[in-house]
């Protein structure tokens, strides 16, 4: 008798030890073919709750049913057929060689003497394949190291064939690599052998990857069950671990890119998860897994891919194909609901070789650089430096590690780029073709504005809770970068504000900064200077007009008036003023304007300042500040 | 892959086959020597035909010895064993954790007490009240395991308490006024000297029934070498199990103390060379292995105490201090090293 399916039910379970309750009531059921996943501060009973339903501890009240039937029914022996385990104990088996480890997963099926038969041992290889734990075998388990040992223990847990296997922290100790191979090993497991999984995990965006229903421990009960998309909001994950979502943002490396010279603006969405990862983060891990396939022959089920921010990504790779001298394969930019257009499309890169050297090239849907002063030069595909230096970076590493001395060439392709990049903004930057295989090319739709300054507001306040003396605000990632590094601030109560700038201002004073310290690109800040206080291009965009606005007041010629405004990005017509020699004036005209315009915002008994950089190379720094930015900036140096 | 587990049982099957030649020498050796010469057809004769004064020697003295060196060597080498898959660690033994010595301790206590009334114990009954003492000692153990998760605090806690016992027992035997006080003297240094057939008889009938449920075991030792969690998961009764590994192990050094009183280290230097020999731990064959190498080693043992400084004895226990004390300080070294290495 089956009870609705559900392979593992807890039913009004209460767990602790020394019969005190640590773990109410909680109800929790599992199906096979399903991966349920634990997640919850450190203490918050996770354990307890894994021990309890694998019959270590006993239950203090309710009934953990397994197959239909309550589990005390069950002999050892035959709950050792359906279940096994792989828990943080850890052991030390003098002289057994990890083979001996994994062979005892097959207890449940030997004889009296426990002596192994031919299936025994097919079962005890297939799940060392599986684990790719061959080439440990025949070492002694107490002479490996940690994240050898625990694929040896899963490798051991797969070997009883179980229909559920319960492991805690499975992934303590697994570099990232091994952690990903874990997992899908465990989908693997889920999927084709139709085991239930219940496992508990510290990442969350690991949790997030693979699990098909999380179960959240806090305050003593579950406090909450659903799918990765319904826990993995900005409301509640901060609520569950107790920290700001600032905190938990940076966690996630969101905001998380770099966007081409400021002018696409990159949406900080209303719910942090669906940040996801930008178009060139996924091309590059589709080109990392094409180059695994083709000269390893290794198909990976997930890709790991350090992103500029530095954080990890983790993203799953489809339609895996090859042919003798070519391998291709996909990655969906996986941003939930953000508003952006990119959301959802397929990403695809093959990946070839060749003589010597990494090629990186456009397919189709892939934009076409037409116009000067963008980060590629004319002619090029839109695939911006930053991501073309994530994917040699990535082919470099597999070749190295595949001994391949020869060269690869890369092609990238959007299959339906051609018909979105219409509604993004490359058609205007001289972008033709296609998208923009960097962050995203802009466009957001202007129904999800209201949350998304919610959010900020929201994060204002919490940085209110932490420190009510000074707040710091930046658009994005590359004012906070240069906060950082360049100005040498400490950004750790850094509010990234997006385009609200205005919003982020009131949200300050409502939350009664004192000081208020706004650290910004031009592209962005110079919107300001014609009191645009939401610089969402959607909003309009009027830079080159207050560049050329300004550098008329500063004196220039109608010539140098026309170029600027012909721009397509700010750096280009800073780099006619300066070459007019009026770059310098026409920033103090600019800077008064944007002083002006926060001044308006802000009461006079505010005191708040501005400093305005760019990243350009000939003049890259600060462009200028406000006159008490220096004072204000004390107050965030990082002392030593 | 084929060729590997081919090799591990040609290891398997020569390491067998040089313990059994290893104890057919030992016996023939243990035979024919000893403080009264006899030429080899002296032996054959007293052998097969049983006559002659040198039957006398061989039946009634060096057999029975040699049988009590064979199975209790084994039983002690079996018990040790049982005791680190019970601590999980290489260094645990009967005489280390000082059970032994609890065993020699209620076994003076108790002859002393009767021979006082003039009542002299037989084999059972002192089997019986070593089997006590180390139960007692082991639960003094356990009691300190169950705090100190280090095991060199608990082999030294182990030493002591075998210190303690041995101080009550030498203060029981000074105090002694009894003419038995000698042999109680000299077993509780330990000896197999002076077994007697119906002392064969005991221990043939106590170790081999426990050897048996020893092997019955075999399983469920496998599982719980990897720790008690797995062990459970894999459908072991982990409280019974426990509990019989404790007896077992506890009747087998019992055994082995009331006859031939404490016998240091063999515990745990045996196992360890068949470890080393085998290259594994699988109680499939560690259990026959530590049986057939602690019987040899008792064996060569016994040989040198009775034969290198003949006619004069040695005690067994400093024979197997001598070869065994080594081999365990080499054992705690590697998992001191171990331990901090890990």
């Amino acid at each position: 008798m089956k009870e609705n399916g559900f392979y593992v039910r807890a039913d009004k379970v209460s767990v602790g030890y020394d019969g005190k309750p640590l773990i109410r009531d909680m109800e929790l059921f599992v199906s096979r073919g399903e991966i349920l996943t634990l997640i919850g501060p450190n203490g918050s009973g996770k354990s307890t709750i894994l021990k309890s339903l694998i019959g270590q501890l006993e239950l203090i009240s309710g009934t953990v049913y397994l197959d239909g039937q309550p589990m005390k029914n069950y002999t050892k022996k035959e709950t050792a057929e359906r279940m096994s385990v792989l828990m943080t104990e850890r052991i030390r088996p003098d002289r057994m060689t990890c083979e001996e480890v994994v062979e005892t997963g097959r207890y449940p099926y030997t004889g009296r003497m426990g002596i192994l038969s031919a299936d025994d041992h097919r079962a005890v290889k297939d799940a060392l394949l599986m684990t790719e734990a061959q080439e440990l075998k025949d070492l002694l388990y107490n002479e490996i190291s940690d994240g050898q040992k625990q694929r040896v223990l899963l490798a051991r847990a797969i070997a009883q064939e179980p229909e559920v296997m319960v492991l805690d922290e499975p992934t303590s100790f697994l570099d990232i690599k091994y952690k990903l191979e874990l997992l899908t090993v465990l989908k693997k497991l889920a999927k084709e052998k139709n085991a239930a999984v219940i496992l508990s995990l510290h990442e969350l965006d690991l949790a997030r990857k693979i699990s098909d229903r999380i179960a959240c421990v806090h305050h003593h009960c579950i406090e909450r069950t659903g799918t990765p998309e319904e826990i993995f909001t900005e409301e509640y994950i901060p609520q569950l671990f107790e920290i700001s979502v600032q905190d938990y943002r940076r966690y996630f490396g969101l905001p998380c890119e770099n966007l081409p010279s400021g002018e696409q603006h990159r949406a900080v969405s209303g719910k942090l998860l669906r940040c996801g990862y930008t178009t060139g983060t996924c091309a590059a891990a589709a080109a990392k897994a094409a180059a695994l396939y083709l000269l390893k022959d290794e198909a990976a089920g997930y890709i790991s891919i350090r992103t500029p921010a530095g954080s990890t990504a983790v993203l799953e790779i489809e339609d895996l194909h090859r042919t003798e001298s070519e391998a291709g394969c996909a990655v969906t930019k996986d941003a939930g609901d953000d508003p952006d257009v990119t959301n959802g499309i397929l990403i695809c890169a093959v990946v070839g070789k060749i003589p010597e050297g990494i090629t990186i090239s456009g397919g189709k849907g892939v934009g076409c650089v037409t116009k000067e002063g963008l980060d590629q030069a004319v002619g090029e595909a839109a695939i911006n430096s930053v991501p073309r230096c994530m994917m040699r970076e990535a082919l470099r590493e597999v070749m190295d590690s595949a001994g391949y001395t020869g060269g690869l060439k890369v092609c990238i392709s959007v299959p339906e780029g051609e018909k979105i990049a219409e509604r993004t903004f490359n058609p205007r930057m001289g972008i033709t073709g296609g998208i923009s295989i960097i962050g995203t090319s802009g466009i957001v739709e202007p129904m999800s504005n209201k949350a998304l300054a919610d959010t900020i507001r929201l994060e204002i306040r919490q940085a209110a809770k932490k420190d009510r003396k000074k707040i710091l605000l930046t658009p994005g990632n590359f004012g906070l970068r240069f906060a950082k590094e360049e100005l040498g601030l400490d950004t750790g109560s850094c509010v990234v504000c997006s385009n609200f700038i205005g919003d982020a201002l009131d949200a300050a004073l409502e939350n009664e900064f004192q000081n208020i310290l706004l650290i910004g690109h031009i592209g962005k800040l110079i919107k300001l200077g014609i009191g645009m206080t939401n610089t969402h291009s959607g909003n309009g965009d009027g830079r080159m007009e207050t560049m050329a606005a300004c550098a008329l007041l500063a004196g220039a010629e109608q010539e140098t008036l026309r170029r600027i405004l012909s721009c397509v990005t700010t750096d280009a017509a800073l780099s006619i003023l300066q070459k007019e020699g009026r770059l310098k004036s026409t920033m103090q005209i600019l800077g008064g304007r944007i002083d002006a315009c926060l001044k308006r915002r802000v009461p006079d008994t505010l005191p708040v300042g501005f400093v305005c950089f760019t990243n350009a190379e000939e003049f890259g720094g600060v462009l200028m500040q406000s006159e008490n930015a220096e004072e204000l900036m004390k107050r965030w140096r990082i002392k030593l | 892959m084929v060729l590997m587990e081919r090799k591990k049982r040609i290891r398997y099957n020569l390491s067998f086959l040089l313990l059994v030649i290893l104890l057919l020498v030992l016996f023939f050796l243990n035979l024919v020597s000893g403080s009264v010469q006899m030429r080899p057809e002296e032996i054959i004769n007293a052998l097969v035909g049983r006559t002659g004064d040198g039957a006398v020697i061989l039946w009634e003295i060096r057999i029975p010895r040699i049988l009590a060196a064979f199975f209790l060597g084994g039983a002690l080498s079996v018990s040790g064993f049982l005791l680190q898959t019970f601590f999980a660690n290489p260094i645990a033994g009967p005489f280390v954790l000082g059970i032994s010595s609890g065993a020699k301790l209620v076994v003076a206590l108790v002859m002393i007490l009767l021979l006082s009334r003039g009542i002299s114990m037989n084999s059972l009954s002192m089997v019986l009240a070593a089997f006590v003492g180390s139960m007692i000692c082991t639960g003094f153990v356990l009691m300190i395991s169950g705090k100190v998760r280090n095991m060199s605090v608990l082999v030294i806690c182990g030493v002591m308490i075998g210190y303690i016992c041995s101080a009550i027992t030498d203060f029981a035997v000074t105090f002694a006024d009894d003419s038995n006080i000698v042999n109680l003297h000299n077993w509780s240094l330990g000896s197999f000297s002076g077994t007697t057939w119906d002392n064969v008889k005991v221990i043939v009938l106590i170790v081999i029934p426990a050897l048996f449920f020893v092997v019955g075991m075999t399983k469920q030792i496998n599982a719980y070498q990897m720790g008690a969690t797995y062990a459970q998961s894999l459908g072991v009764n982990i409280r019974l199990f426990r509990t019989v590994l404790i007896l077992l192990s506890s009747i087998l050094s019992a055994c082995v103390t009331a006859f031939a009183g404490p016998v240091s280290f063999v515990g745990v230097a045996v196992p360890h060379l068949m470890k080393s020999l085998f290259g594994t731990a699988r109680p499939i064959l560690m259990i026959p292995a530590c049986f057939l190498g602690g019987a040899a080693f008792c064996l060569a043992c016994d040989l040198i105490a009775r034969t290198f400084f003949s006619p004069t004895e040695l005690s067994i226990s400093s024979v197997t201090a001598v070869l065994g004390a080594p081999i365990v300080i080499y054992v705690m070294l590697r998992q001191h090293r171990k331990e901090w290495d890990g």
